[in-house]
C-alpha cells in the first residue's frame, strides 16, 4: 500500500539514477546480441553474491549499540531504497542485515558469516569496524560504503567515503563563517575535539584554514566520555576566542552551548557532521544552538526531500527520522551507481564492482548528498559540504547553504 | 584571575559531586570491607530512571522515585549478592561487584542508546552571575545540596545508633557482633545509603552544563575512585576533601592545558590519577585513612 509515495520518492530520484541506468538498459542488451529483459543476466559475469537475478549485499550497522539510532535510520534508508530500485533493469538487491552492537570483534565475525554469500558492502558502520575489517574487505576486493568521514577510510581500497573527509568538511564550515562575516582573518579560534582519528582529522581542517587565514587556534583535546566542557570553554572565554570549532559528540555541543551561555561567551560553534543530533533541540540548550551552531554536512535536510521522508515515515511510523536517513539513502544510490556501471560493463564480480567504483566520476545523487568527484585513495571524495542549521524540522535542522566547495578545500583534499 | 575563579568554582562543583559518590564508596567500605565497583552503572541508573520518569512524574517526583530506585537496586545487590558471600575473601567480593556493575551497565547502554535523556530540571539551562564569573545554577544547587547532605551524613555518622553500629563494625566486626550489632543491617544500610547519595550525584550530573543522561555518565563514578583512594578509602571526611581535591585539579588541568602542553593534550583526564598517585606515595594510607599497624 506504500508504494505510491515510495515511488514518488523514487521520482525524485529519477534524474540522479537516469543516466546510469538508461545507459546500461540500453547498452546491456547490444552486448548479448539484443536479447530483452531479463535476458541480459546471462551474458554479465558474476563470482560472489549473484543467485540468478538477485544481488545480496552485506549490511554491518548498530542496532543495539551506541550508535542504535544512526544504525536503524541507515539500515531503513537501504532496505527502503532497494525495495524500489534494481540494477540494470533486471537484478533485485537482497540486503544481509546484521547487528554489531557498535563492537568491532563482533563485526569482524559477523563479517567472515557472511563474507561468501554477499558481493559488496552496502554499509559498515563505525569508524573502529571499518578500520578493523579494512584488511579483508582489501583482500576479498569488497566496495563498501561507510558512515563515517574520516581520511583515513579513503585510503582503504574500494571503500567510499559519502562525502568530504572530516578535514574539508570544516574548512567549508569555516568558510561559510568568514563569508558571512561571522569570523574575520586574524581571529583567535578555540577547538574542541575527541582524541583519536575523527578528532585529529577535523583539527587538521582548523589548522589549514589557520594557516591560510592568520587564525590562532586553541586547542582542546578532550575524552568521547568527558561531557562537561565547563573547563575548556572557560579556557576559550579568557583566551578572547570569536569562534569555538567542534569535532566531537552532540552530548559536548550542548555542553558547550550551556557552558557558552552561563559565561555570556556569545561566539558561533562550528561543528563537524556528528556533533549534532536532533535530540540536542529537546535539551535547555535549544535555543542558544539554533542561534548559535552551524553544522558543515555531506546531507541536506528533510525540507529537500520531502517526499523521501514521506516514504520514511510511511514505512517506519515508530521512528523518529534523523538526517541519517539521507546518508543511509545516498550511501544506497552511490552503491546503485557502481552495480549499474558494472553491469554495464558486463562484469558483476567482485573485481568488476572495484573496478566500477574506481571508475566512477562525477558523481550526483540528486541532492542527497554532496556532489562526489570520485573515489581517489587517500583523497577527500567531495570538496563540497552544506552548512545546517538546528530548527524545529524534521531531522532537526535547516539549510543555511547549500553545497558549495570553500575556498580551503581543494588545497586540504589533495 | 576571572579565568582561575571559574575553574575553581567549576572544579569545586564537580568536586562536590565527586565527593558524594566517593562517600558512597567509603559507606560501603566501612560497612561491609568491600571496594563496591558498582556505583558507576548505579549512578547511570539513577540517571536514567529520573529521566524516564519525568515525563509521567514530573521533575520532582521522578527525582525522589529515581533515587529510590538507586537505593533499592544497591540494596538489593547487597542482599542477594553481597550479603551471600559474606566471608568470601574480599578480593573476590571486589571482583563480583564488578561484574554485577557490568551485567547492570550492557542492559543501561542498551536501553539508553545513542540517545540524549534529557531531564527536564526546573532551573533548566539557567545560569548565576558571581562577579565576573558564571555558573550554571545546576551546579550552584548541587553544591548547596552536596553540602546539606554530606553534613546530615556526618551528623547522622556520628550521633544515630546506625552511625555508632557502624564506627563499631568497621573498627571491629567480631566484637561488634558480639556486642548485639547485627552486621548485615548495618551493612544492607550502607549500601542503601551509598545509593541515595549516588542518586543524588546522578539527578545533578545531568544537568547544565553536563548534557542529559548518556552512557559516558558512567565515567564519572570511575573518577570518584581516586577521590576515596586518596582520602582514604575508610574515611568519610577524606571522601570529601579528595572529591574536591580531584575537582578542582581535573578542572585546573583541563582549563590551563595549554600552559601544561609539554605533558601532552588530554592531561585533564589523567590528572585524577597522578593526584591519587602522588598522594598514595607520601601518605600509603591516603590523606585521612587509618594507617594499618602491622607487627614483626
Amino acid at each position: 500500500m506504500n508504494l505510491g509515495p515510495v515511488s514518488r520518492s523514487a521520482a525524485a530520484l529519477a534524474a540522479v539514477l537516469l543516466a546510469a541506468t538508461a545507459g546500461c538498459s540500453t547498452k546491456a542488451p547490444e552486448s548479448s546480441g539484443g536479447g530483452g529483459g531479463g535476458g541480459d543476466a546471462a551474458d554479465v559475469q558474476t563470482d560472489v553474491g549473484v543467485e540468478g537475478t538477485t544481488i545480496q549485499l552485506g549490511v554491518l550497522t548498530d542496532l543495539t549499540g551506541v550508535f542504535a539510532a544512526l544504525g536503524k535510520d541507515l539500515t531503513n534508508a537501504n532496505t527502503l531504497y532497494w525495495e524500489d530500485n534494481q540494477v540494470c533493469d533486471t537484478y533485485d538487491v537482497e540486503l544481509d542485515v546484521q547487528d554489531t552492537g557498535y563492537v568491532p570483534q563482533t563485526g569482524v565475525q559477523l563479517y567472515s558469516g557472511m563474507k561468501d554469500s554477499i558481493l559488496a558492502m552496502q554499509q559498515t558502520i563505525g569508524s573502529p569496524i571499518n578500520t578493523a575489517l579494512a584488511p579483508e574487505y582489501e583482500s576479498d576486493q569488497i566496495v563498501n560504503f561507510p558512515s563515517a568521514w574520516s581520511k583515513t577510510l579513503t585510503e582503504i581500497p574500494g571503500t567510499g567515503v559519502v562525502g568530504a573527509t572530516y578535514d574539508v568538511e570544516i574548512s567549508n564550515g569555516y568558510d561559510y563563517l568568514l563569508q558571512q562575516g561571522l569570523l574575520k582573518e586574524g581571529d583567535t579560534v578555540g577547538h574542541i575535539y575527541f582524541e583519536g582519528e575523527y578528532g585529529a582529522n577535523g583539527l587538521a581542517g582548523s589548522q589549514a584554514v589557520a594557516e591560510a587565514k592568520g587564525l590562532n587556534i586553541v586547542e582542546a583535546q578532550i575524552k568521547s566520555t568527558d561531557t562537561d566542557m565547563s573547563a575548556q570553554v572557560t579556557q576559550f572565554k579568557a583566551a578572547g576566542v570569536k569562534a569555538i570549532a567542534l569535532t566531537v559528540a552532540p552530548a559536548q555541543t550542548t555542553s558547550v552551548a550551556a557552558v557558552a551561555q552561563a559565561q555570556g561567551l556569545d561566539v558561533p560553534m562550528l561543528g563537524n557532521n556528528p556533533v549534532f543530533a536532533p535530540g540536542l533541540l529537546d535539551g535547555p540548550t535549544a535555543d542558544w544552538l539554533k542561534t548559535h551552531l552551524y553544522v558543515a554536512s555531506p546531507v541536506s535536510s528533510f525540507a529537500d526531500h520531502a517526499d523521501l521522508l514521506d516514504a520514511y515515515q510511511q514505512a517506519y511510523p515508530d521512528v523518529t527520522p534523523s538526517l541519517g536517513v539521507l546518508v543511509g539513502y545516498g550511501m544506497a544510490t552511490l552503491m546503485n551507481q557502481v552495480l549499474d556501471a558494472a553491469c554495464e560493463n558486463g562484469d558483476l564480480t567482485r573485481a568488476g564492482l572495484v573496478e566500477a567504483f574506481d571508475g566512477l566520476e562525477d558523481v550526483d545523487t540528486g541532492g542527497l548528498v554532496v556532489p562526489i568527484r570520485g573515489f581517489e585513495n587517500g583523497k577527500s571524495p567531495s570538496l563540497e559540504s552544506f552548512v545546517l542549521v538546528p530548527a524545529d524540522e524534521p531531522g532537526g535542522a535547516k539549510v543555511a547553504q547549500d553545497a558549495f566547495e570553500g575556498e580551503f578545500a581543494a588545497d586540504i583534499a589533495g | 584571575m576571572t579565568q582561575f575563579l571559574s575553574l575553581l568554582l567549576n572544579g569545586i562543583s564537580l568536586g562536590a559531586i565527586y565527593a558524594l559518590i566517593a562517600l558512597g564508596f567509603v559507606v560501603i567500605f566501612k560497612a561491609s570491607e568491600v571496594v563496591s565497583f558498582t556505583q558507576g552503572s548505579l549512578l547511570l541508573l539513577g540517571a536514567y530512571a529520573i529521566a524516564r520518569l519525568s515525563d509521567p512524574l514530573g521533575f520532582y517526583l521522578a527525582a525522589l522515585v529515581g533515587i529510590a530506585i538507586t537505593a533499592l537496586a544497591a540494596f538489593v545487590i547487597e542482599r542477594l549478592i553481597i550479603n551471600r558471600l559474606r566471608g568470601a575473601p574480599v578480593i573476590s567480593l571486589a571482583i563480583v561487584t564488578i561484574g554485577v556493575d557490568i551485567i547492570l551497565l550492557t542492559e543501561l547502554i542498551r536501553r539508553i542508546g545513542s540517545d540524549i535523556l534529557n531531564v527536564p530540571h526546573p532551573w533548566g539551562g539557567d545560569s548565576v552571575q558571581i562577579g565576573d564569573v558564571g555558573i550554571s545554577e545546576n551546579r550552584l544547587i548541587a553544591i548547596i545540596v552536596a553540602g546539606l547532605l554530606i553534613a546530615l551524613f556526618f551528623l547522622a555518622f556520628k550521633f544515630s545508633s546506625w552511625g555508632v553500629a557502624m564506627r563499631a563494625s568497621a573498627e571491629d566486626g567480631e566484637t561488634a557482633a558480639l556486642m548485639g550489632i547485627r552486621l548485615g543491617r548495618v551493612s544492607a544500610l550502607a549500601w542503601v545509603v551509598a545509593g541515595i547519595l549516588t542518586g543524588v550525584a546522578a539527578l545533578f550530573l545531568v544537568g547544565s552544563p553536563t548534557p542529559g543522561v548518556s552512557p559516558s555518565a558512567y565515567t564519572v563514578a570511575l573518577r570518584a575512585f581516586p577521590a576515596a583512594i586518596l582520602g582514604g578509602l575508610d574515611s568519610t571526611g577524606g571522601a570529601l576533601v579528595g572529591g574536591l581535591l580531584i575537582g578542582v585539579a581535573e578542572s585546573l588541568a583541563a582549563g590551563y592545558q595549554d600552559d601544561l602542553l609539554f605533558l601532552g593534550r588530554g592531561f585533564g583526564d589523567v590528572v585524577p590519577y597522578i593526584v591519587m598517585i602522588a598522594v598514595l606515595l607520601v601518605r600509603p594510607s591516603g590523606l585521612f585513612g587509618t594507617r594499618e599497624l602491622t607487627r614483626v
